[in-house]
């Protein structure tokens, strides 16, 4: 369950870019996991992939329903991120370089479209087969690729406007 | 094979991720190489990638995992009964269960304790233990009643047996009749039946102390015993 818990709130918490919004919304997919796990299907994938398509589902909803009253640079956004504590070996420099960008990097992914931007989460950061972003997004496989490819270039050309360069 | 900024920036994906052909990878190389447009493009997008692979997952909060396990099961109380509750449910548990049931209703049955009647007095272990010993010293009685009597049927059976597999002795011990007996006589000979052979001996004895009692009868007895 903490693979899965720690999973699910990094998709959250990339999507949203707010670690509030990101727990309530992954207590949301486990509740809904766990009320319509008799509809789970392994035919239909694994239970990953279920369960990620679970939380692109309340993600979408979630960001449709909080369209009007959304603040684009809430305290939190500017609130530092605990990164993982791998990154604790780095040099203190190195550190705070890569937890600028990190921040910078997931400001830029918040201004992605929604559609794009899970796009990107799932392949780029998930890790996810094409096959199986095909299957969470319910699209055919060349949506998936046109939508990773423009969220890729939409990514980049935003970090250009925002003046980062990563290195 | 000719290539174009079009196709650069539709397949710029394919080339990250290393699904081009080798003929593709061939072009896409030349016109990115001579192309002004396209050489920054890829080299922006290619630094994005690897930025976005440098990110490192986001450590969730502690409280997450208590706060999904409330969301789901209850609270922590709710919960660990919840998960009490759903041990009770092993069949283990259930045949102890049913046999410690059977165990009380046999104990309560002996003890002479009504169910359709119930009454507190009864449960009482003082009264419990005097009423199954009293069931208990009944029940023993009336088995060795049982077995006693058994014991006697099964040697009336078995000297039945003996007599039918022996016909001699059942014969020698059943009196023959005389030709030449008539009824109400006696020939001075032993009686059929032992219960006959009692009487006679009774009126010979009788016979006797009355002759020693009475000398002047004993002509006549003795006469008539003659005869």
């Amino acid at each position: 369950m903490r693979r899965h818990s720690r999973r699910i709130f990094n998709i959250c918490y990339r999507f949203t870019g707010n670690r509030t919004e990101s727990q309530d919304l992954s207590q949301d997919v486990f509740l809904r996991v766990y009320r319509t796990l008799g509809s789970y299907r392994s035919a239909h994938g694994g239970f990953a992939t279920w369960m990620t398509s679970v939380t692109r589902n309340l993600l979408i909803d979630h960001y449709r329903r909080t369209k009007r009253d959304r603040v684009t640079d809430s305290l939190d956004d500017k609130m530092p991120v605990v990164e993982n504590k791998e990154s604790a070996g780095r040099r203190p420099d190195e550190q705070a370089l890569l937890g600028e960008l990190s921040g910078q990097v997931q400001s830029a992914l918040t201004r992605l479209s929604p559609e794009l931007r899970e796009a990107v989460i799932l392949r780029d950061l998930q890790q996810l087969e094409y096959s199986e972003i095909q299957q969470v997004l319910a699209v055919p496989e060349g949506t998936v690729k046109s939508r990773i490819n423009r969220g890729r270039i939409e990514l980049a050309r935003i970090l250009q406007q925002m003046g980062v360069r990563p290195s | 094979m000719n290539w174009t900024c079009e196709q650069t920036e539709a397949r710029l994906s394919e080339y990250l991720d290393g699904l081009f052909q080798p003929a593709e990878q061939t072009a896409f190389n030349h016109h990115v190489n001579t192309c002004e447009r396209c050489a920054p493009l890829v080299a922006a997008v290619a630094r994005t990638l690897g930025s976005l692979y440098a990110l490192e997952p986001v450590e969730a909060p502690a409280e997450l995992e208590s706060a999904i396990l409330t969301a789901t099961l209850g609270a922590p109380n709710w919960r660990n009964l919840r998960r009490w509750l759903k041990s009770l449910q092993s069949p283990r548990f259930v045949y102890s269960l049913a046999s410690m049931a059977a165990t009380i209703v046999v104990i309560l049955a002996a003890s002479g304790f009504s169910f359709r009647k119930p009454k507190l007095a009864d449960l009482a272990p003082a009264t419990i233990y005097r009423k199954t010993n009293s069931a208990a010293h009944l029940a023993y009685g009336h088995a060795v009643k049982v077995v006693s009597d058994l014991r006697v049927v099964y040697e009336i059976q078995t000297r039945l047996n003996e007599n039918d597999q022996n016909p001699s002795t059942r014969e020698q011990s059943i009196p023959k009749n005389s030709p030449d007996k008539q009824p109400g006589r006696t020939d001075n000979t032993n009686p059929s039946a032992p219960k006959q052979q009692n009487r006679a001996d009774e009126l010979g004895r009788n016979l006797r102390v009355l002759a020693l009692e009475c000398p002047f009868l004993s002509g006549s007895i003795g006469e008539r015993r003659t005869q």
